[in-house]
């Protein structure tokens, strides 16, 4: 193992026993002997890599890559059926929080029993104590009994443990769920400054905001292989690419999903999405019926990923069953509702459509000013009176990616100026 | 040797786990931490107004004192052997999430009960000396190295069926009988006199019966125990840790993907 290297892959490989139908008990195995059958699904075909002491980097991917196989392995949960894994210094992970809690002892033993699972002495766990209960926010409540706390507490708590262990290398999967928003910063806070000291961090998440704020370097794992290693924003560019093409071939061929053992199930946050769209109500007369709404760029390709910048067409394609008149309203919402822009044809140019056959109605954003998230449209037919003919909502959704580290909603137009005296 | 310095890096594990086992076990209950001393008198009681009025044991003198200090050892073995083979599928959640040496949770739960042992020896010697019986000094000296070989003994056994039942959950039940059996392979509710001696030599091979002649001579007879059945003991205890422990080695590999 190299010096510099706080953790070293090499060549790992790693399948799966995927049972039919497990039974782990003598009648089952001797009377049910095809339940035994299992199917060997390979998670890792050798992956290969580095961590310099120090670094931070994200691992990304769609459910079923091995991001989490790859995290189980640097955690020494399981084992690789070929290859080594080198890790230097103490790993704590923020995969379970709160293991071994007690509930009826009080919140001041269980930081003893949670840390002590870590391998903290206990002389090492006396001089972080305190810091603990701090970072906890618990106050006098750490010696009431932990069945007594919220469930809020209880993982502000288990989340103060292990962050506060002063690991060399950390692992995470998916954190910053915890708590309150105050909550949530001070633990990135504490993540930068854990950092800062020269810890080695591995996180696995679905956020590229996360992984970008804290990583320096960012691995996308696909179908058990490397894809890309580079910088966070890069590597978010070409996975996001990616992704766009793989949920069209996704739902063209919904049968071919694979989720692996291991991995959570959840889907992506496009694909729940669409799920709740294809509940939602619509309502209207039904006189126009909007058959489909998707974007496209300049050259007409359809897309799900844009560029900040970037021409975009948001394309309705829609059927007429009684010719009419018609307001077309559409709204841009980001995934938490905000709704970011909404305009409608009557009210802005007293414009309305008259339409008599079937077709397609085009608005035409020349440069996206959006930033990086996720966001949905809602695409409204009414009169000129305002009844409604076709309510749609959430009707189609894409993804926004930029190079700067811009935040908010709009790339405003600025020019920075500088007058010196 | 890995394995040792590892595990003593994570002794604060160990010890919180028996902690949480012994003081967790009582925390909602009025008589707490009491009941690690009531439980072998209510026992007490029990065989004694058993053997000595429904049907009493003349040939042995204080047969319920005979019976008291070989039953508190072997309630030892018996959690050991019946109850301690999910001490690893009980704590899954732990062992699918987190990284620590997976022999840290046979030997808290073996660790555990044996403090419970220990704590009711307590209540032992108080009998002992209630019933006019005394105490012998120099036999009680022995009584260390008993416990020792008992412990590793358990510690062996363990080792093996908390490993086993992870991949085979029959185990636990099958255990659980078992336990029952074994207690007439060791001279418990009889006295070892009683074992015919073309077959003594055979008997003492179990180590288990070495442990419990070994109790019964120094807290009942008070005369030091056989020092070459304590050694023969200690040699068979010793190749159970070993297959013990190799047998956990070799599984624990793959415990997150059969739990």
């Amino acid at each position: 193992m190299q010096k510099e290297n706080a953790i070293e892959v090499k060549e790992v490989k790693k399948t799966f026993r995927l049972y039919k139908d497990k039974g782990n008990s003598l009648k089952e195995k001797i009377l049910f002997k095809e339940r035994n059958d299992y199917e060997v699904r390979t998670i890792l075909k050798g992956i290969s890599f580095d961590v310099r002491k120090g670094e931070a980097i994200g691992l990304i991917g769609h459910n079923g890559c091995g991001k989490s196989t790859t995290l189980k392995l640097l955690t020494k949960i399981i084992y690789p059926d070929s290859g080594t894994i080198e890790i230097s210094g103490r790993v704590s992970s923020l995969l379970e929080l709160g293991a071994g809690f007690h509930p009826d002892m009080s919140g001041r033993d269980n930081i003893y029993i949670n840390a002590s699972i870590f391998g903290l002495t206990r002389r090492e766990i006396d001089e972080r104590v305190d810091e603990i209960i701090e970072f906890s926010e618990l106050g006098h409540y750490i010696d009431s009994p932990v069945r007594t706390y919220s469930s809020g507490m209880y993982m502000r708590l288990a989340f103060s443990v292990a962050i506060n262990v002063n690991a060399d290398v950390l692992l995470i999967d998916e954190i910053l769920a915890v708590g309150d928003l105050n909550f949530q910063t001070k633990c990135l806070k504490k993540l930068q400054q854990i950092k800062k000291e020269g810890a080695t961090i591995v996180i696995v998440s679905h956020s590229m905001e996360q992984i970008e704020t804290i990583c320096d370097r960012c691995i996308w794992l696909n179908g058990g292989k490397i894809e890309e290693d580079g910088l966070p924003g890069y590597v978010h560019r070409k996975y996001l690419e990616f992704m766009g093409d793989y949920s069209f071939a996704e739902s063209a061929a919904p049968d071919k999903k694979e989720l692996c053992e291991g991995e959570a199930a959840a889907e992506s946050g496009i694909d729940v999405l669409e799920e709740a769209r294809k509940r939602f109500e619509r309502r209207g007369s039904g006189d126009v019926w909007i058959d489909k709404v998707y974007c496209t760029d300049a050259k007409g390709t359809e897309k799900k990923v844009f560029l900040t910048g970037e021409d975009m067409h948001i394309n309705i394609s829609y059927v007429v069953n009684c010719p009419a008149e018609v307001c077309i309203y559409i709204g841009i919402l980001r995934m938490d509702y905000m709704l970011c822009y909404g305009t409608d044809s009557y009210s802005e140019e007293k414009k309305l459509f008259k339409l008599d056959h079937s077709g397609i109605l085009k608005l035409y954003f020349p440069k996206l000013e959006l930033l990086p998230s996720q966001y949905m449209i809602d695409i409204h037919l009414t009169d000129k009176e305002g009844n409604e003919i076709d309510m749609y909502n959430e009707a189609a959704i894409f993804q926004v990616y930029f190079q700067t580290k811009e935040t908010g909603m709009f790339k405003m137009t600025h020019q920075w100026i500088e007058k010196q005296h | 040797m890995m394995i040792v310095r590892e595990l003593y890096a994570y002794r604060e594990m160990i010890f919180s786990l028996v902690r949480r086992d012994l003081v967790g076990k009582y925390k909602k209950s009025i008589l707490g931490f009491l009941w690690t001393f009531v439980e072998p008198l209510l026992q007490l009681c029990v065989y004694t107004f058993v053997f000595t009025v429904i049907m009493p044991m003349k040939n042995i003198d204080n047969f319920y004192l005979h019976l008291f200090v070989a039953l508190i050892p072997w309630n030892f073995f018996a959690t050991c052997l019946g109850g301690a083979c999910t001490s690893v599928v009980d704590q899954q959640d732990m062992v699918k999430k987190i990284y620590f040496p997976r022999e840290v949770l046979p030997i808290a739960y073996v660790t555990s009960q044996f403090v419970n042992m220990v704590l009711s020896f307590i209540v032992v010697f108080i009998v002992i000396v209630i019933a006019g019986v005394g105490i012998s000094l120099k036999a009680v000296l022995w009584m260390p190295l008993v416990m020792l070989l008992q412990y590793i003994i358990c510690q062996g056994i363990v080792l093996l069926t908390s490993s086993i039942t992870v991949y085979f959950r029959d185990m636990q039940q099958i255990l659980s009988v078992l336990s029952l059996a074994l207690m007439y392979a060791a001279p418990v509710i009889y006295s070892v006199d009683m074992v015919p001696e073309e077959i003594r030599s055979a008997y003492m091979m179990n180590p288990m019966a070495v442990v419990i002649v070994a109790y019964r001579d120094i807290l009942y007879y008070r005369k030091v125990p056989d020092v070459n059945d304590l050694l023969l003991g200690f040699v068979a205890g010793s190749l159970m840790l070993l297959i013990g422990y190799n047998t956990f080695a070799h599984l624990k590999k793959r415990f997150v993907e059969e739990l």
